[in-house]
């Protein structure tokens, strides 16, 4: 409908209206862009500097407290991925059976729980399907690495826990 | 222009010769040797091959398209997919139904919740599970929202395909508090798993139902600038007014979707046709290019699919308000087994997802994880029509028809 409106106007007269819509459109683009830098905040965030807040559900690298781990591999089961490896085997009997911190007692005993972040999707299938609740999503996303293998992390070895001091100190401040 | 001109003085120069210069006649004879036309054929150049992408950043993703261009008029394009293959209808045959979901996530990156949506529905229906009202709400809130989200990247992307950059950082911006709302309810900003089998993960708290509301009232305001900002600009305009035209036939013969189609006017949303959640209760229209003259342009081509997308985003906001508006309690997963099976048999089943129809085939063998799960993406339909819009179009006319077509990969490809 507009197209046949321009078609029957002449040329001279259709250049003035060129340029009068494009000074009109610049004014009116221009406008809006002045009061967003009158007006508005940034909204950008200076990273190392200033770090999000991220939400309580937010799904960052997993944690696995292995001391109220019972090796079910119910969460290596739900997986989707298969990034979590777990070794364990059934306790001795004459061995007393300790328990979890929710009363659980744990049959076997953990040799090796080990998951490839690399491989990780973060859909949080495992944390929904453990008994315990001792798989969880930490809230850390800062784990950069120089080579893949150095994304396998075990979790029943001992830098773990410093790791877990140092995110949970982040978390309290 | 150049090429008449040319001709014209040539023409004159022959005259020249005839009457004046006798011993300049051999080579003018020379010349009305060849034969009339020869002229005309000489100055067609040779078709150059260009290769769009794969990471021309104007295909939205790894989509290559070859062109054959006569000098800047395309005269051929076709697409070559594959470049974001995932086998992800052949690894879901090796997973249960549960596990599935994250994998359907990445189907349409861009508008996960409605992938989910649309796999959970499929599921439900074969089992005959029965989803919890407010369940129902907050997919359909969800999905609502994945909707505005998807079209604010198509918006913003496909003003940065034309060479404005600022729409893209307000639509970003705009977005950005859509993922700030999905990261609380789900955990994630991108790839969610947030809607399962049954019902939802988490539930909705009133906090953040006031932060929508919030939203929504700025968005209102968003939106009106958009309009003014890009709608209204004559260079865009003139850019995507009555370019890359896709009639309403092509669009049927090739099963086109979404905004493609209603953006050839006719007026098809399954939301509507055949409503899923409760669609059915809700009051919103379906636009489609050319019912409103004052947009301009022709039926089908850029500047129509581009509005109806635009004001997709509004029909949204009008839904999510009348959600908030009667919230149900209650729970937010029905009953299913801890152990999915699904019974023998097929299903398909399809929603509306923000770029067209998703539809998903199950076949079931009775045993927990599917026997061939297929699925019918609008994006792929979409690219198959590149090769139909291409020819006639200037390059940059083109990449303007690419990106009104609203493409994503992770769909096409699977």
């Amino acid at each position: 409908m507009k197209n046949s409106i321009e078609q029957q106007r002449s040329p001279f007269a259709q250049y003035f209206k060129n340029i009068f819509d494009a000074i009109t459109s610049t004014y009116k683009g221009m406008s809006i862009t002045m009061g967003y830098v009158l007006t508005k905040k940034p909204t950008s965030i200076e990273y190392p500097e200033v770090r999000e807040v991220l939400p309580k559900s937010a799904r960052m690298r997993l944690y696995n407290d292995a001391l109220n781990c019972i090796a079910c591999n119910q969460c290596a089961m739900a997986c989707p991925v298969d990034c979590i490896y777990i070794t364990s085997y059934p306790r001795p009997k004459d061995l007393e059976v300790p328990k979890t911190s929710d009363g659980t007692p744990k049959r076997q005993v953990l040799v090796q729980y080990t998951i490839d972040t690399s491989l990780c999707c973060y859909c949080g299938l495992c944390t929904t399907v453990c008994p315990t609740e001792c798989i969880t999503h930490s809230q850390d996303y800062e784990f950069a690495q120089y080579t893949l293998g150095q994304f396998k992390y075990d979790y029943t070895s001992d830098d773990i826990i410093a790791w877990r001091d140092r995110i949970l100190g982040q978390k309290e401040n | 222009m150049t090429h008449d001109k040319h001709e014209g003085k040539h023409d004159h120069d022959h005259d020249d010769h005839d009457k004046h210069d006798d011993h300049h006649h051999e080579e003018v004879a020379e010349v009305e040797d060849y034969p009339k036309d020869a002229k005309e054929e000489s100055l067609k150049s040779e078709l150059l091959t260009l290769n769009m992408g794969p990471q021309h950043p104007a295909t939205h993703g790894v989509l290559r398209i070859e062109i054959k261009t006569d000098s800047e008029i395309v005269s051929e394009a076709k697409p070559y997919i594959g470049y974001l293959h995932r086998c992800m209808e052949k690894h879901t045959e090796s997973l249960d139904y549960r596990g599935i979901i994250p994998f359907v996530d990445r189907l349409d990156y861009l508008a996960a919740m409605n992938m989910e949506v649309g796999y959970a529905l499929t599921v439900e229906k074969m089992l005959g599970t029965e989803v919890p009202a407010r369940a129902t709400y907050i997919r359909t809130l969800v999905s609502e929202l994945q909707r505005i989200a998807s079209h604010l990247v198509a918006f913003g992307t496909y003003a940065l395909d034309l060479g404005a950059f600022t729409p893209f950082l307000y639509a970003f911006d705009q977005r950005e508090k859509i993922l700030r709302f999905f990261e609380e309810i789900s955990g994630a900003r991108l790839l969610y798993n947030y809607v399962w089998i049954g019902g939802v993960w988490n539930d909705v708290t009133d906090t953040q139902l006031d932060f929508l509301r919030d939203f929504i009232e700025d968005f209102e305001k968003e939106l009106d600038e958009y309009h003014t900002l890009v709608t209204s600009n004559s260079i865009f305009r003139d850019r995507t007014a009555n370019v890359a035209v896709i009639d309403l036939k092509t669009c049927l013969a090739y099963g086109a979707t979404g905004p493609v189609l209603r953006g050839a006017g006719h007026r098809w949303d399954l939301r509507k046709v055949q409503p899923y959640l409760n669609y059915n209760e809700l009051e919103f229209d379906v636009p489609v290019g050319g019912d409103n003259p004052e947009v301009g342009g022709m039926v089908g081509d850029c500047l129509n699919r581009y509005y109806v997308r635009m004001r997709e985003m509004r029909e949204s906001l009008k839904i999510i308000k009348q959600l908030l508006l009667k919230f149900p309690s209650g729970p937010i997963m029905g009953k299913v087994s801890k152990i999915i099976k699904l019974p023998k048999g097929e299903i398909y089943m399809r929603t509306e997802c923000p770029r067209g129809e998703l539809g998903f085939h199950i076949v079931s063998q009775g045993g927990k994880e599917p026997y061939r799960i297929k699925v019918k993406s609008p994006c792929f339909t979409h690219v198959s029509i590149l090769p139909v819009v291409g020819p006639g179009l200037m390059i940059a006319d083109f990449v303007a028809a690419v990106g009104s077509i609203d493409i994503v990969l992770g769909e096409v490809d699977r």
